[in-house]
């Protein structure tokens, strides 16, 4: 019984084996035979796990050699003049190469079939290339259960060689794509997105609200860079042909230190680069006016520049506030500046400026022994803030203002700072048309006919490093209205906890992120990536025969995973980053923008520049001569008048 | 072997007779507007429209030039493919479309009119024909509008124009007024020279590559070219010429 039992194991085994031998015979004669499809299947395939390629690249390659397939059956039917039996030609091909191999003439019998070899074997490499992929992503694949892993972390090393050298290539990373898009780098992964070789960011995205979170030393001045070079750039060439508004970016650095002021100078040479004219470095080289706010908004600022107490505080916040309003809101005008300003903090000022109106004199009677203290507050206000919201200036004087806050050093400073600045553009941003309204230094309101208007300008604010001024500045409230007034928010932070000092605070900024997220490496990504939403995956007990062939047998349970893998971003190298937007994502390997040589040493650059053209539609670029001059007497003595 | 003493035939005594300057001009202008008209070859050579039927038929001769009467007026005269290679231009071969005679005729008349002036001797000034920046450009960038000319006077011209460089447009039939404009804004906001990589082409913070366009507009034309002009606003209109075309740019029509 058991000798015949054994006999039968015996048998068994060996017909398998017999059956196993006669496929791989009969697959290996049909890879012979069809010696050149299977070298480029072959190479197909390498290349493809060589570069981390997804299937439908190979795919792609021989839908794009079928044009050379047509010509070769037409070329074929036009020497033969036997048009129906132009099918067989491929097999016609296949002989003939192999009469002609068999004769010696390899060479020639190799070019006669690789039009249809070359299509033939791309689609064998993508057909096996898809199922490699397919199987390991349905965890059924390899030669292992760690396998699929292995298989994911290998393909990733490839990806990003790919994409380094893609960066690496002269050329193949151009700061704008064809139709305008800014290319942030090349691609190296995509979920829920097209798999690109280039990332491109429409030029749209960056007019919406975009939020960047890495850590030091991941590359995000890099990545900040490239995206701002590309916003200039794009927005001058729109600005040119007529279908877009005057650019303005405005840079708030809230680190401070020498370190900003180094990435100052690069981002003025790069931008110089992209087609900015005049990059203002505040409150370094140059300087803006607090005091043309409209008295209404002046006052709301100063106030709010004085961090207030609670409780009992309150009744001296409101004192505050009456004796704001009574020195911005005197009769004579606005304050010109900050000296103007605490000159009137003076009860016999604000008595004399008042002496019409019983009602304000009474409230700076009422006031009266506080005056000094307020005062006191805010001469320690403006001379801990400086002289750069003082004037004169404007942000119509120059295309990129790079504001400096010490933001590290002095965080109540830079609190401030920030605060007054977002003001100031916000103004700027909503100025009404016609000529803007300013004050002239004696006090009096005057028409300021050097001002343009800007309604239709496209006006992005990069905060960068915005943990330093998020405990004051509430750039939320600055993203619900920004669309009208065509303002974008760009917010970096080194970490989510940066982005804003509580939950509620950081999920409306990242909900109102409509231009997309931005990860670089860092320690905490998931709330993000709990943002970027997930996907449908299916976990099986189904087995794979083969050939996407399943088992009816098991069963099988849809659940969702992140499209974002949280570990993936915490693991990102130096120089990449993920792109979140709509459900997907895009892992870039982010190309560096490289920089002009510095300026040589001269005359420090003097700001105001002259005025900016008004942002019409068909304005000359910057750099464009004015009117030229007359060639009128050549024109009428050649073509007449 | 011919006999001593025995006449040539004509053909053959022309393809031996040595080329003047005054021919190699002839056959450069030629070749770089494509094609021109016997009584324009006649202006170009300073001779009589006889003497230039005549150079046309020595050209012709040598292989360099085929003339005919293509349509309305006098015969055109073009190079062949030889007379290409002969003056060293790598044009693409092709005699005067029929479709672009008159196109082809009212800016040889602007070339020549231009030519004529004193100011345009003096200051040494060049002219780019289309046909030469069609060849820079080559077929990759066959979607960006060419102008029909360009007039570049040298920066040391004692002119107030020195260093500038025009845009010339022939105008016989009215466009749209919105291709117009775009046309008229493509050619002043351009920063670089035809056939330069595609970043270049428009850099904002780069000069412009014409200082000025100069429309030479038929009556029919004119119109719309004012129109486009108007709508371009003030900072660009002010760089946008617009005149009449010169006498005899017109086709001369049968009765």
């Amino acid at each position: 019984m058991i000798g015949s039992y054994l006999t039968w194991l015996a048998l068994r085994a060996a017909g398998r084996a017999l059956r196993t031998a006669a496929k791989v015979t009969a697959a290996a004669a049909a890879a012979v035979a069809a010696a050149p499809a299977t070298i480029v299947a072959v190479y197909a395939y390498v290349l493809a796990w060589l570069l981390g390629w997804p299937p439908r690249r190979l795919r792609r390659a021989a839908a794009w050699c079928l044009p050379m397939v047509a010509v070769f059956l037409a070329a074929q039917a036009l020497r033969t003049r036997r048009w129906g039996d132009t099918w067989r030609e491929p097999f016609g091909s296949w002989r003939q190469m192999w009469r002609l191999a068999a004769s010696g003439s390899i060479g020639a019998g190799l070019a006669g079939v690789a039009p249809v070899a070359i299509p033939a074997g791309l689609l064998i490499g993508w057909l096996a290339w898809s199922y490699r992929v397919f199987a390991m992503e349905t965890g059924t694949g390899g030669l292992t259960a760690s396998s699929p892993i292995t298989f994911d972390l290998r393909q990733w090393r490839h990806q990003v060689r790919t994409a380094r050298a893609r960066i690496a290539a002269p050329g193949a990373v151009p700061l704008l794509g064809r139709r305008g898009d800014i290319v942030a780098g090349a691609v190296i992964r995509a979920v829920q997105h097209p798999m690109r070789d280039v990332a491109r960011v429409p030029y749209q995205r960056l007019r919406s609200h975009q939020v960047v979170i890495g850590t030091t030393g991941t590359g995000k001045t890099t990545l900040l860079l490239r995206l701002w070079a590309g916003f200039v750039a794009a927005a001058w060439q729109r600005f040119a042909a007529g279908s877009g508004g005057r650019p303005l970016l405005v840079v708030l650095d809230c680190k401070g230190g020498a370190d900003s002021r180094r990435v100052a100078d690069r981002v003025r040479r790069v931008l110089r680069a992209a087609g900015a004219q005049a990059t203002a470095i505040w409150p370094d080289e140059a300087s803006l006016s607090l005091w043309q706010l409209p008295p209404d908004q002046l006052t709301t600022t100063l106030l709010a520049l004085i961090e207030q107490g609670t409780g009992a505080a309150a009744y001296y916040a409101d004192i505050m506030e009456a004796v704001v309003s009574l020195a911005v809101l005197a009769p004579c005008g606005p304050p010109a500046d900050s000296a103007a300003f605490l000159s009137r903090l003076d009860g016999g000022w604000l008595a004399t400026a008042h002496a019409a109106d019983p009602v304000a004199l009474e409230a700076v009677r009422s006031s009266a022994r506080q005056i000094a203290d307020v005062a006191l507050r805010y001469r320690a206000l403006f001379r801990r803030l400086g002289t750069g919201l003082d004037g004169p200036g404007s942000f119509d004087d120059a295309d990129v203002w790079y504001c400096i806050l010490e933001g590290t050093a002095e965080t109540a400073v830079a609190e401030a700072q920030a605060m007054a600045l977002v003001e100031l553009l916000a103004w700027h941003a909503a100025r009404p048309g016609g000529h803007a309204r300013g004050h002239g230094t004696d006090g009096t309101v005057r028409q300021d006919t050097t001002s343009t208007v800007r309604q239709d300008a496209e006006i992005l604010l990069a905060v960068d490093e915005f943990s330093a001024v998020s405990r004051r500045v509430s750039i939320w409230k600055l993203y619900e209205r920004a669309r009208s007034l065509g303002l974008a928010v760009q917010v970096s932070a080194q970490s989510w906890q940066g982005l804003a000092p509580t939950e509620d605070d950081r999920y409306r900024i990242a909900g109102t992120a409509d231009g997309g997220f931005w990860l670089l490496r860092t320690p905490y990504p998931e709330p993000v990536c709990d943002l970027a939403g997930s996907r449908r995956m299916v976990d099986t007990t189904r087995r794979l025969l083969g050939w996407w062939l399943w088992r009816s047998d098991g069963y099988s349970r849809a659940h969702y995973t992140r499209v974002v893998d949280a570990d993936i971003v915490r693991s990102l190298d130096v120089g990449q980053a993920a792109y979140i937007y709509r459900g997907g994502v895009s892992y870039v390997q982010v190309k560096r923008v490289v920089a002009g040589p510095p300026a040589l040493p001269g005359p420090a650059h003097v700001l105001p520049r002259p005025p900016a053209a008004p942002a019409q539609p068909g304005a000359p670029p910057p750099g464009a001569p004015g009117p030229p001059p007359d060639a009128g007497p050549l024109l009428d003595e050649v073509f007449g008048p | 072997m011919s006999a001593p003493g025995a006449r040539r035939p004509p053909a053959a005594a022309a393809s031996t007779t040595t080329l003047t300057r005054r021919d190699i001009a002839g056959l450069v202008f030629t070749a770089e507007m494509y094609g021109v008209q016997l009584d324009q070859l006649a202006t170009v050579l300073s001779v009589s429209e006889q003497s230039a039927r005549a150079a046309a038929a020595r050209w012709r001769a040598r292989g360099y030039a085929d003339t005919a009467r293509l349509g309305p007026g006098g015969p055109w005269c073009w190079l062949t493919r030889a007379g290409l290679t002969a003056c060293g231009l790598h044009y693409t071969f092709a005699p005067p479309a029929l479709s672009r005679l008159a196109h082809l005729r009212a800016v040889v008349a602007i070339r020549l009119a231009l030519q004529a002036s004193d100011t345009y001797l003096t200051a040494a000034a060049h002219w780019r024909s289309e046909r030469e920046l069609r060849a820079r450009i080559g077929k990759v960038g066959a979607r960006e509008h060419i102008p029909d000319g360009e007039v570049a006077w040298p920066d040391t011209a004692n002119v107030p124009y020195a260093g500038e460089c025009w845009a010339i447009e022939a105008e016989l039939t009215a466009k749209t007024a919105s291709r117009t404009v775009s046309i008229m804004r493509e050619l002043l906001t351009r920063t670089g020279d035809y056939g330069c990589p595609a970043a270049e082409r428009l850099r904002p913070s780069a000069p412009p590559l014409h200082a000025r366009a100069l429309y030479l507009c038929s009556s029919a034309a004119r119109p719309t070219v004012l129109r486009a002009r108007d709508a371009l606003g003030p900072a660009l209109g002010a760089r946008i010429e617009v005149r009449g075309l010169p006498p005899g740019a017109h086709l001369e029509m049968p009765p």
